[in-house]
């Protein structure tokens, strides 16, 4: 069995249920990069990240592969993964942290909620400690939606972007992570 | 000599334009490299997932083939389709994403399929992108 595996199982199957732990989870939530620069645009997008949230202790975490990152040109799709995220070494990003600001009882009504998530951000095998700003939407359904929109820096995480290349990638990625977690 | 240094420079830019604009390969068109049921390719990755990856995901330009029987259709975003196939474990599937116009109208919940696509590694499932039916 894989370790990310072994994770998420931890996470969202542990003997907690004594607790009356809430725990709520994906694995097709979305996370998007935008490159903005005067040259070019770019923009990826992977339909396949899996999370779980434990709403009870905060706990959170999200990982994604990084070979389903999806570009529209195959040309930048390449270069991505061979030049730059070296997916064959690194083929994993993930996320392991804590959310604050929304409690278990406020879930149970509909409502939008301003929370904070802080942890370990790894990308390219190099992790940073991270805090970002988030939202926690609470459909009428009961279905949870979490949002957090941030920056990246490709040199925070060890990614080396040639000097030829230089002016076509952002110094700043935009990230956007959405999931619509279910309760597990 | 200026006009071969121009002509040079003419059919390289064409060219340099023609990759940049490049599409991505279908698998209609590639030869898979493996062929496989979903049972398989789950038990291969919860295995050994370093050298399933580097079986199935390799450099990400050959399609893999895989047959199951479908778990799960979902419509998770505006032109994707998702089939989940099964493979005995029912906390891991083979995700199959298809764009909407390659999804055979036909398919449903509990039909044996084959498919053909990129295989993109394994998080809780099996991901496998840029799916086409093989019918």
């Amino acid at each position: 069995m894989t370790t990310m595996k072994h994770l998420f199982l931890a996470i969202a199957f542990a003997p907690f249920a004594l607790f009356a732990q809430e725990r709520y989870g994906t694995r097709t939530g979305t996370i998007t990069f935008f490159s903005e620069t005067p040259a070019e645009n770019i923009e990826a997008v992977n339909r396949k990240v899996s999370s779980v949230w434990d709403v009870s202790t905060g706990a959170i975490q999200f990982a994604a592969l990084i070979k389903a990152f999806e570009f529209e040109k195959a040309l930048m799709q390449e270069h991505f993964n061979e030049n730059y995220m070296e997916s064959n070494t690194y083929p994993k990003a993930d996320f392991k942290g804590t959310v604050s600001g929304v409690s278990a009882e406020q879930l149970k009504k509909p409502g939008t909620y301003d929370v904070t998530v802080e942890g370990d951000l790894t990308i390219h095998g190099v992790t940073r400690k991270v805090s970002h700003p988030g939202k926690i939407t609470v459909n009428e359904n009961g279905s949870v939606k979490a949002v957090s929109r941030f920056i990246v820096k490709p040199e925070d995480h060890g990614i080396k972007v040639p000097a030829v290349v230089r002016k076509n990638i952002a110094e700043e990625i935009a990230v956007s992570v959405d999931l619509d977690l279910a309760k597990l | 000599m200026i006009a071969v240094g121009a002509t040079v420079a003419v059919i390289g830019g064409i060219f340099a334009w023609r990759e940049y604009q490049r599409p991505h390969a279908s698998a209609h068109k590639l030869e898979a490299s493996h062929v496989v049921s979903a049972t398989e390719l789950l038990a291969d990755f919860q295995q050994d997932e370093e050298a399933a990856t580097a079986k199935y995901v390799g450099d990400h330009s050959t399609p893999i083939e895989v047959a199951g029987t479908i778990r799960l259709i979902d419509t998770e975003a505006p032109g994707i389709i998702n089939a989940v196939l099964d493979t005995g474990d029912p906390m891991s599937g083979v995700v199959c994403e298809f764009n909407e116009n390659d999804f055979p109208a036909d398919w449903s919940h509990g039909m044996d399929v084959r498919i053909k696509g990129f295989c993109s590694g394994m998080l809780m499932d099996v991901v496998i992108q840029r799916c086409v039916p093989i019918i």
